[in-house]
């Protein structure tokens, strides 16, 4: 069967590609099988569990509810983009600090949620972080230590200075 | 793996010129989030994706002369942001609120949320109390059409499909109305489609009587309905708790009269008007 494809220019973790590719496929699907960046979960496929979150133009969005042809012309954002060359992003550090990682299934996605809500909004209270994150299902922690992570993050600014531990 | 063709105009002159010729194999796209929960369903089956979330011509909120005009490609996140919409028409900043995840409003369009028709899409019942018309565009001209028009049915939108609505024409809330609300009843708190909503406005007089009042209902009949029975019947009386639960009370017959008795109607029969009351009790 012939497929359909186009080409799409964009931005991902700071590099530039230029791809062919099938026309219908989603943002989930190019950056998973086609880039080959398994940072990225799929859970649901169906933009309610928030694992498969990645940041576009700033913005968290459901990769599995985009098509990959929509990413023409902006700057996409994994996981992977959010650590340094070598080490953990303050919010990772974070996030491990506060034991907010168990099994993981659910951690990029809230990460990349964290690293939109922090762009925007770089001293967010309570309420801000939860609407933030109300969209990433995670089965196994309970959220507390998850939201006190996003928390200390938030505390110790995107470049994660001083970070107090209250547990 | 699905093969349809993804095509983006330059801008709207484009699009239809793309609808004039292929109107019948194409679904439109805006920001996608129903486009590909139906297509992973297998319930699409068009050959073209023409997507229209970039025409500029979409994008636009602005308020003049009484009235609102808010762009189809607006996103939910936007109506949310909108100081222009908080003012003019709270109720609907009160459904975006409510709507999905930040993820998800952060894309979701009201034009993709009014077409998808829907019975619990949240942004119809805020847009039913604004006498909201929607623009819409084909090939041949402009025309009007009341969004309380646009489904015939759920999930069935009457539109052809060379059409394309560019935005929705709603009246701005009366400066005298102090009371709005929108209220959902999902299965939980995040991410939840709504079971019942409502949406409202109203205003009193002096003497406490509703001198204004507009009431929609989603979610519950094939179609979100204005209810205008209810707001005749509250139109003029100064409420008391009776005749709060007495307008519940017929707005539950309305509903059941639309749909029948459902076996859901066990449960949406009390929720419809305890809902109901619980939002109109602050006119009391
Ligand atoms: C996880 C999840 C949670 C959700 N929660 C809610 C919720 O709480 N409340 C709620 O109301 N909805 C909810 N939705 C549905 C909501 O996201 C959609 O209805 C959305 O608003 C549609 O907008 P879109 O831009 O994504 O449209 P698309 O998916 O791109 O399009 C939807 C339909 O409208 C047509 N269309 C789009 N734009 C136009 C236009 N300008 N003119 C004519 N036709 C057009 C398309 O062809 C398609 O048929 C949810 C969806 C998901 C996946
Ligand atoms: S995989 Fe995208 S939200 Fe679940
Ligand atoms: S840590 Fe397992 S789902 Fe969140």
């Amino acid at each position: 069967m012939k497929t359909n494809t186009i080409v799409v220019c964009f931005t991902i973790n700071g590099e530039k590609k230029e791809l062919q590719i099938p026309a219908a496929i989603s943002a989930l699907e190019l950056i998973r099988d086609v880039l080959e960046l398994k940072g990225t979960k799929e859970g649901c496929g169906i933009g309610e569990c928030g694992a498969c979150t990645i940041v576009v133009d700033g913005k968290a969005v459901n990769a599995c509810l985009m098509f990959a042809a929509q990413l023409d012309g902006c700057e996409v954002m994994t996981v992977e983009g959010l650590s340094p060359a070598e080490g953990l992003h303050p919010i990772q550090q974070a996030f491990v600090d506060r034991h907010a990682v168990q099994c993981g299934f659910c951690t990029p996605g809230i990460l990349m949620s964290t690293q939109a809500l922090l762009m925007e909004t770089p001293h967010p209270d309570r309420q801000q972080i939860i609407n933030a994150v109300a969209g990433n299902l995670c089965r196994c922690t309970g959220y507390q230590s998850i939201l006190g992570a996003v928390e200390d993050a938030a505390a110790g600014g995107l470049k994660g200075k001083s970070r107090q531990k209250t547990f | 793996m699905v093969d349809m063709d993804y095509i983006r105009p330059q801008d709207l002159a484009g699009a239809l010129d793309f609808l004039a010729a292929h109107g019948p194999d194409t679904t439109l796209l805006a920001g996608g989030t129903d486009v590909m929960v139906d297509l992973r369903a297998g319930k699409l089956h068009s050959r073209y994706l023409l997507d229209i979330s970039r025409l500029s011509e979409f994008r636009k909120i602005e308020a003049c002369n009484g009235e609102l005009t808010v762009g189809a490609g607006v996103t939910i996140a936007e109506i949310y942001a909108s100081k222009t919409i908080a003012r003019h028409a709270p109720a609907l900043q009160k459904a975006a609120a409510a709507f999905a995840s930040r993820p998800v409003r952060n894309v979701a369009t009201i034009g993709g949320n009014v077409a998808h028709c829907s019975p619990c899409g949240d942004t119809i019942p805020p847009l039913l109390i604004h006498d909201a018309r929607a623009v819409v565009v084909n090939p041949q001209g402009r025309r009007l059409v009341d969004v309380e028009q646009m489904a015939d049915g759920p999930y069935h939108c009457t539109l052809r499909p060379d059409e394309i609505i560019t935005g929705f024409i709603l009246k701005v809330k009366p400066d005298e109305v102090e009371f709005v609300d929108f209220q959902k009843i999902g299965r939980r708190k995040a991410l939840a489609i709504a079971r019942i909503s409502m949406a409202v406005m109203a205003q009193q007089q002096p003497d406490k009587s509703i001198g204004f009042i507009r009431f929609a209902l989603g979610s519950c009949t094939p179609t979100p309905h204005r209810f205008r029975q209810i707001e005749e019947f509250l139109l003029g009386k100064v409420p008391d708790e009776n005749l709060v639960w007495q307008a519940g009370r017929m707005l539950a017959d309305d509903m059941l009269a639309i749909t029948g008795r459902r076996p859901s109607a066990l449960y949406k029969e009390p929720a419809i008007q305890g809902l109901f009351v619980r939002m109109m009790v602050a006119l009391i």
